[in-house]
């Protein structure tokens, strides 16, 4: 166990509720008590994040009962993806987690690949790094600000959207597109590096610390920021482990683990940075984490830009031709790579049979990726583990002894994103 | 380990074929002899249909080029029969070793497993989710309802036999 | 019924130097034949120009619609000053998101929950069309539940596309284009 053996627990034993440990179930001494109100926040509910449906049973401001209800953004994903070519499917996986898109296209070309054999060229693996990192900024980013939001700190809102909106400028930039870029392709990336991104991207990465130091500057020691966030919804790093909890929420309640460090995909082992751990489980600590992690992304996209600057000239994907399709120049030279393109077009391009987990450390978590090829050009089977909906189950064990007023703390911390939810 | 049938290892990884009946037992095996302390995925699928002729896009069959369709290409190898219909896949990490596992239980239609929830407590939605979407029964389960879709909701949508729905899309040039 | 049956049969176009638009000629030509009152034009003004929007955030969409509100697309200055989160209290509905057929009975409620006069603006390809998921879950377009003023495209739409779309609602609205459900006759 990565804990300190010496720190004291958080709490004693486990406090997942049982028998349904993500139902809180009402006391039997309570139960039919006339002070027992249930209530409904409802699926449009202004500190939801998205469309979460909670039913709370409430005495007084306590909450003595919680189940949660989700499904309303059930978009069947992994139905319509068994429809599409693998090349066509990778615009689904994007808008499932739509706060770090990258990171889902990333885990689902990355499975591609891995059946495919398919070695990728250094450049788009380092450029799929930075741009991986870029959106966990961009997504820790959203999440301040609607965390904040929710716990009165209005004016964060428009802190955090000032960078948020510069990094989408960067990917306008690379991409085409602010979100949902569909920049990954199996092979490598999508497009080359325009030249003048360099500069803008660095001159983010030199304003991005003091951007963080702005937003810990509002809060940090705002006497209300503290009172709503430490010792609300504590969670220990039993049942974290236990409840299946991964990213941000784990790291909050003592547990050292990071898919970046323990099984480094792309270039990670490649590049320095610390993986913040703090073990007090509550809301403040998992704060911590995220602002710390904002950081140490912008140390890996600068080491990112120093590689990649000293890679001008050098390939962006992969040379398979019967996977990536052929430069457009060719196809008026060329017979076979016209055959090439019209097969990968209009068919596409036949993953070998096998059956692959991967998962990459998301902004929420382990984002894991299930994929069954029968060796056609479209899956048989795409499964998303979305950290998200695992949060979610830890809601009725964080809610043990909560005000109702810390319900919207607690779940804005587990920072959970609807679409990820139901997918 | 108990209720072990089969191991195979492929890209890196290793699945272990497991009796559905003696579930419960292997897992709890793994998770306190081995250390596997994380369940990180339920992913249930259906292989109805599987390496047989039109579905996933083929445009031969399993017996190779179709002489009647000119350019269509055949399987160029049919895929691995499988044993059941459907296959219930448990992905388990150790933290903090990084050994990952996949648990695989196979099942026939309406052959109920046993519930993973005493074992590792995260498995509670995850089997909801394999019950709402794929129809896979869960034994033992104390709070076995539709998750993802509407509770009056009849069918489960991932199956292979249940259409994929939507509307038909009209162009702007027809009537 | 389309704006071409007021009149309106062109897009405005944004170039540099060719003066207003014809969109704002055809708005201001309707605003004669219509021959609207004094008190009625003034009204439209007051109401176009004061919408509040519901938080009625989805899916991704939601994203794109809250950086409407933050500093660089301000939305307050066009007076759609605050998201009002009861709908009770809201004029705009931006349906920003995929719409789940588990979620059509809520969309519905709060549209119903909106007092006259409301406006719908369906953002995005899901909301107006059901997008790119073509399936059994998802809702084929918002406007089969409830009836929809102004359909913005994109996935996700822009910023600055939100924004036209909002800012050509409100000349809609003063040009006395009645809503949609007056129109469509699809609200109780």
């Amino acid at each position: 166990m990565a804990v300190a053996p010496e720190k004291p627990r958080i709490y004693e034993g486990s406090r997942i509720p049982s028998p349904t440990p993500t139902v809180l179930q009402v006391p039997p001494d309570l139960r039919g008590s006339e002070d027992l109100l249930q209530v409904n926040f409802g699926p449009n509910h202004p500190s939801t994040h998205g469309v979460l449906r909670l039913i709370v049973d409430l005495h007084g401001e306590d909450v003595v009962g919680l189940s949660a209800v989700v499904g309303y953004l059930h978009t069947g994903f992994e139905k319509s993806m068994e429809a599409k070519t693998w090349w066509k499917g990778i615009t689904y996986p994007e808008r499932i987690d739509y706060l770090s898109f990258q990171n889902n296209e990333l885990v689902f070309v990355l499975a591609i690949e891995e059946l495919l054999g398919l070695e990728v060229p250094e450049k788009a693996t380092w450029m799929r790094m930075c741009l991986a990192e870029l959106n966990r900024i961009h997504s820790h980013l959203v999440w301040l600000a609607t965390a904040a939001l929710e716990l009165g700190s209005i004016s964060m809102f428009w802190y955090c959207f000032r960078e948020r909106d510069t990094i989408l400028d960067l990917y306008e930039m690379v991409c085409g597109t602010r979100m949902h870029t569909r920049y990954f392709q199996a092979g490598g990336l999508a497009e080359d590096i325009p030249r003048g991104f360099f500069p803008e991207a660095r001159k983010f990465v030199d304003w991005m610390p003091k951007g963080v130091d702005d937003y810990e500057g509002l809060v940090d020691r705002n006497e209300i920021w503290l009172e709503r966030t430490k010792g609300i919804g504590l969670l220990s790093a039993d049942d974290a482990i236990a409840l299946g909890q991964s990213g941000p929420v784990l790291r909050g309640s003592g547990v050292d683990w990071d898919l970046r460090k323990a099984e480094p995909y792309l270039a990670y082992d490649q590049v320095d940075f610390n993986v913040p751990v703090y073990d007090n489980g509550d809301v403040w600590d998992r704060y911590k984490v995220h602002m710390d992690e904002m950081r140490e992304s912008t140390r890996i996209v600068a080491q990112c830009l120093d590689r990649l600057e000293g890679m001008e000239g050098q390939p962006w994907i992969a040379d398979d031709r019967k996977v990536v399709l052929p430069p457009r120049e060719e196809l008026h030279t060329s017979m076979e790579s016209l055959i090439h393109h019209f097969k990968i077009v209009t068919e596409g391009y036949r993953v070998p049979e096998g059956e692959i987990y991967v998962a990459v450390e998301s902004a929420r978590g382990e984002l894991g990726c299930y994929v069954v090829s029968d060796g056609g050009p479209r899956p048989w089977r795409v499964k998303f583990r979305a950290p998200s909906f695992v949060a979610l189950e830890a809601t009725a064990t964080c809610m043990t002894d909560a005000l109702v007023a810390d319900l919207i703390a607690i779940v804005g911390s587990l920072d959970t994103v609807m679409g990820e939810v139901d997918r | 380990m108990p209720g072990l049938v089969e191991t195979r290892e492929a890209h890196g990884e290793m699945t272990l074929v497991v009796d559905p009946a003696r579930l419960v037992e292997a897992c709890t095996h793994l998770r306190d002899s081995e250390g596997f302390n994380f369940l990180a995925d339920v992913a249930a699928t259906d292989y109805l249909g599987w390496g047989g002729r039109g579905v996933a896009g083929y445009i031969g069959d399993a017996s190779g080029r179709d002489l009647n369709r000119p350019g269509s290409q055949g399987l160029e190898r049919t895929p691995e029969p499988k044993p059941k219909r459907f296959a219930m896949n448990y992905h388990l990490l150790a933290i903090p070793d990084g050994r990952r596992v996949r648990v695989q239980a196979w099942l026939d239609e309406d052959e109920p497993v046993p519930t993973l929830v005493p074992v590792w407590p995260t498995a509670d939605w995850h089997e909801r989710e394999a019950w709402d979407l794929m129809g896979i029964r869960i034994e033992g389960h104390p709070n076995l309802s539709r998750i993802l879709m509407e509770d009056d909701w009849e069918g489960h949508p991932l199956r292979k036999d249940y259409p994929i729905g939507g509307e038909p899309v009209r162009f702007s040039g027809e009537e | 019924m389309a704006l071409k049956d007021h009149g309106l049969n062109s897009e405005r176009v944004l170039w540099v130097g060719k003066g207003p638009g014809v969109f704002e000629e055809e708005l201001g030509n309707l605003e004669d034949k219509l021959g609207l009152s004094t008190v009625e034009k003034a009204v439209a003004w007051a109401q176009g120009s004061s919408i509040w929007p519901d938080t009625f955030g989805l899916a991704c969409c939601a994203i794109e619609m809250m950086s409407i509100v933050s500093a660089r697309y301000d939305i307050a200055r066009f007076g759609a000053e605050v998201f009002r989160s009861s709908p009770r209290q809201a004029d705009l509905l931006i349906v920003s998101g995929r719409v789940a057929h588990k979620m059509a009975a809520p969309l519905r409620q709060i549209y119903d929950q909106m007092l006259e006069p409301k406006w719908v603006i369906a953002m995005g390809a899901c909301a107006s069309s059901g997008g790119m998921f073509n399936n059994y879950a998802v809702l084929q377009g918002v406007d089969k539940i409830v009836a929809v003023d102004i359909h913005v495209p994109g996935c996700p739409p822009r910023p600055e596309a939100l924004v036209e779309g909002i800012v050509r609602l409100q000349e809609k609205i003063k040009a006395g284009v009645p809503p949609a459900y007056e129109i469509r006759g699809v609200a109780s």
